[in-house]
C-alpha cells in the first residue's frame, strides 16, 4: 500500500544549510497492517507521519501510495487524498472547540460535498460504534478525554478511509482510556484497515502487528 | 463543501463573538445609513429637476437687457443703450406666430395696504401670456384678461401659497413667516379694493398654489423671489414704473419665450436676438438664458452637497471595510489551529478561503440590515417632519444599500482569507 524510497526532508533554516529530519528513509507497508512507528524525540516520526498522511511533501524520493507516485502531488490533490483516502488521529485530539461532537465528525464529509442528512446519519452510526450514543450534541469541553479521543477516532474514519494515522493517540489519556482506546484500534485494524501508529510507549507499539524503529531520521529496524 | 453549510458556521461564528461582530455591524452600518441618505437625496433631487422643467417646459429661455451696473468697463456702463418694450414682445409674437409664449414681465413693488393691514410687496406687471408658464394654480374670480392689458385697467390677482402639509423642521426654527400671506389666508379679498403703491386697484382673482410639497416650483426657485402680486403691465408702466421706478418709460424688464422643444432653443435664440437688434439698429444688450443653463446652475449647489453626504458614505462604509479586513486578520490568527484542523481533515485552500469570505460577507449582510433598520427609521421620522427629499425613499434604495455592505465584506475579507489560505497545515497544526 506504501511504499518510500530515499525519502528525504529537509527543513529550510536560516543561514545553516537546513535541517535533515528524514535521511534517506525506506519503507514499505502492506494492506491490513497495524504499524507502530517508535523511536526517541526528534528522530522524525512525526515528519513520516505527515509525509505519509499528504500534509507534507518530501524534499527527495519517491512516496507511492497504493502504486502512485504522490511526493510531487500538488496541494489541492493531497488535500483531496487526506479527505478520502486517509484518517488522521491526533494526540490533542484536535476537535473543533464550538462544534458538537456530531458536527465535528460531520465536518469530513461536508468537505466532500455530501448533503446534510445523510452526512448526520452517517455521524450518528459513527459515533454510536464508537461508543458514543447519548453524547452527540456534546461540544469536546463537555466530554472527557477518553471520549474527545473517541470523536477524532469517529471524525477519522468518516469518509471510509483505506489509511488511519495516530499520532500518539494515547499520549494524553490516562493508561485505562488510553487502552481502551487502543481495543478500538486493533478492532478497526482486525477489520481490514491499515493503520500507521507514531508512540514512545512500547507496551503500546507492542500491541502492533509491526513495530518500526527510528534513530536519527532513519530506520533503524 | 455547500453553501448552506459554510452559512451556517458562519453564522456560528458570528454569534459566537457578539462584541466583535457588534463592532462591524455598527461600522458598516454607519456606511449603509450614509449611502441610505445619499440615495434618497440623489433621486429626489433628479425627480426634482425633472418635474420642474416638466412644469416650465423644456423648450424655455429668457430675454434681458443687461444693465449698465452689470457690465465691466466705464465706457460700457455709461454707452448709451435701449431698453426691451412692450412692442418688442409684439414683434416677436407677430414674426414667430408658432412660439407657443412670448411673455413680457415687468416688475416693481409698493406698500400694499387694505384696512389696518399694510405690507411692502413685490408686483409684477404682465399679459395673458403669463398663464402659459408652469401654471399650477387654481383660480378662485378670474385671470387678468386682454381688455385688462389694453385698458390699463386697474386689477389685480393675488397668489394664495398653499402651505405645507407638514410644515419642515427647519422652517419652524427659523420662525419666518411671510405677514402678507398670513393675512390672505384669512382674510378674502376676492372682489375688494386694496391700495398698492399710490393707486387703489380690484382684486378680480386669486391663484392657489397647491400644497407646497405638491408644488414643483418648490423644489426649483426658478424665478427667485416670486411676486405674489400681478397687474396688467399696461398698468404697471403708467402707474408704478418698473423696476422700482428706475426703468426708462416704457420700457419693460425681460421676455419669457417658451420655444416648445428643447432642440429649438438655440435656433430660436440667434434669429430672436437678430430681430430685436434689428428692430434697435443694434443698440440692445442682450442677455440670454435658456433655463436649462438656469437649471444646471440652481442645482450646481445641490450637487455639491449630495457629493459632501455620498463622500461621507464612501468614507463610513470604507472604516466599515477596514474593520471587516481587520476583524478577520485578527479572527485568522485566533484560528490557526482550526485552520490546521480542517486542512489536515482534507478542506482544500479554496474551502479556507470561502470559509473566510463568506463569514465576512455575513457580517456584512447582518450590518446592513442593521443599518436599513436604523435608517429607514430615521428617514421615516424626517419624512413624517416635512423633509420633502426624505419622502423620495425608494423600495430599491435598501436593496442596494445591502448589496454594497456585502460587496464591501467580501471585498475586505479577500487578502486575510487569502492569508488564511496559505498557512501551511503542518506549521498550523504546531500552533498552539
Amino acid at each position: 500500500m506504501i511504499k518510500c524510497e530515499n525519502l528525504q526532508k529537509t527543513y529550510p533554516l536560516k543561514k545553516l544549510h537546513g535541517y535533515q529530519a528524514l535521511k534517506g528513509l525506506d519503507l514499505s507497508i502492506e494492506a491490513g497492517e497495524f504499524a507502530a512507528i517508535t523511536g526517541p524525540s526528534g528522530c522524525g516520526k512525526s515528519t513520516l507521519l505527515n509525509i505519509i498522511g499528504f500534509l507534507d511533501n518530501p524534499s527527495a524520493g519517491h512516496y507511492l501510495f497504493r502504486g502512485r507516485n504522490v511526493s510531487s502531488f500538488s496541494d489541492s490533490e493531497r488535500s483531496g487524498l487526506r479527505l478520502s483516502e486517509v484518517g488522521f488521529i491526533f494526540q490533542s485530539f484536535n476537535l473543533l472547540p464550538r462544534f458538537t461532537a456530531l458536527d465535528n465528525v460531520r465536518l469530513p464529509m461536508l468537505y466532500l460535498g455530501e448533503g446534510s442528512a445523510e452526512t448526520e446519519e452517517r455521524a450518528l452510526a459513527l459515533l454510536a460504534r464508537v461508543g458514543l450514543k447519548g453524547k452527540e450534541t456534546h461540544t469536546p469541553l463537555e466530554l472527557s478525554g477518553g471520549e474527545r479521543q473517541r470523536v477524532g477516532v469517529a471524525r477519522a474514519l468518516a469518509n471510509n478511509p483505506k489509511l488511519l494515522l495516530a499520532d500518539e493517540p494515547t499520549g494524553n489519556l490516562d493508561s485505562g482510556t488510553g487502552i481502551e482506546v487502543m481495543q478500538l484500534l486493533t478492532q478497526l485494524n482486525r477489520e481490514g484497515l491499515t493503520v500507521i501508529m507514531v508512540t514512545h510507549d512500547m507496551n503500546l507499539a507492542g500491541k502492533a502487528s509491526r513495530i518500526i524503529r527510528m534513530k536519527d531520521g532513519a530506520i533503524e529496524s | 463543501m455547500r453553501i448552506s453549510e459554510s452559512l451556517r458556521t458562519g453564522t456560528l461564528e458570528i454569534f459566537h463573538h457578539k462584541m466583535r461582530s457588534f463592532l462591524t455591524f455598527f461600522a458598516i452600518s454607519i456606511g449603509v445609513i450614509s449611502i441610505m441618505y445619499s440615495l434618497t437625496m440623489i433621486y429626489s433631487m433628479n425627480f426634482r429637476t425633472k418635474k420642474a422643467l416638466e412644469v416650465v417646459g423644456y423648450g424655455r429661455m429668457q430675454v434681458q437687457t443687461k444693465q449698465s451696473y452689470q457690465e465691466t468697463t466705464t465706457m460700457d456702463k455709461k454707452e448709451a443703450r435701449d431698453n426691451l418694450s412692450l412692442e418688442d414682445a409684439q414683434a416677436l409674437h407677430t414674426n414667430f406666430p408658432e412660439l407657443p409664449m412670448v411673455s413680457p414681465l415687468m416688475f416693481s413693488g409698493g406698500e400694499f395696504t387694505y384696512g389696518d393691514f399694510h405690507d411692502w410687496n413685490r408686483v409684477a406687471g404682465i399679459t395673458t401670456e403669463w398663464k402659459k408658464r408652469g401654471w399650477v394654480y387654481k383660480v378662485r374670480g378670474r385671470f387678468l384678461n386682454q381688455h385688462d392689458i389694453d385698458t390699463y385697467a386697474r386689477v389685480c390677482v393675488i397668489i394664495q401659497n398653499g402651505g405645507w402639509f407638514k410644515k419642515p423642521q427647519w422652517m419652524k426654527f427659523y420662525g419666518w413667516k411671510d405677514d402678507f400671506q398670513e393675512y390672505i389666508k384669512h382674510h378674502d379679498l376676492l372682489g375688494r379694493t386694496v391700495k398698492l403703491g399710490d393707486n387703489l386697484y380690484t382684486v378680480v382673482g386669486i391663484l392657489e398654489e397647491p400644497p407646497l410639497e405638491k408644488n414643483p416650483k418648490t423644489f426649483l426657485d426658478l424665478e427667485g423671489w416670486e411676486a405674489k402680486i400681478l397687474i396688467p403691465i399696461t398698468t404697471l408702466q403708467r402707474l408704478m414704473g418698473g423696476s422700482w421706478g428706475w426703468a426708462e418709460p416704457g420700457s419693460i424688464e425681460s421676455i419669457q419665450i417658451d420655444t416648445g422643444r428643447a432642440v429649438t432653443v438655440p435656433v430660436y435664440r440667434r434669429r430672436i436676438e437678430k430681430l430685436l437688434q434689428a428692430r434697435h439698429g443694434g443698440r440692445l444688450r442682450l442677455d440670454v438664458k435658456d433655463f436649462g443653463e438656469i437649471i444646471k446652475t440652481k442645482m450646481a449647489d445641490k450637487h455639491r452637497d449630495m457629493y459632501t453626504v455620498l463622500i461621507i458614505g464612501a468614507i463610513a462604509i470604507l472604516a466599515g471595510g477596514i474593520g471587516i479586513m481587520n476583524v478577520t486578520l485578527a479572527t485568522i490568527y485566533s484560528r490557526i489551529k482550526e485552520i490546521g484542523i480542517r486542512r489536515a481533515i482534507g478542506a482544500t485552500r479554496g474551502d479556507i478561503m470561502a470559509q473566510f469570505i463568506i463569514e465576512a460577507m455575513l457580517l456584512g449582510f447582518f450590518g446592513g440590515i442593521a443599518g436599513i433598520l436604523i435608517s429607514m427609521t430615521g428617514i421615516q421620522y424626517l419624512a413624517a417632519n416635512g423633509d420633502t427629499d426624505m419622502m423620495m425613499v425608494q423600495w430599491w434604495m435598501p436593496l442596494v444599500s445591502v448589496v454594497a455592505a456585502v460587496l464591501t465584506g467580501f471585498i475586505a475579507s479577500l487578502y486575510p482569507a487569502y492569508q488564511a489560505s496559505k498557512l501551511d497545515p503542518v506549521e498550523a497544526l504546531r500552533y498552539e
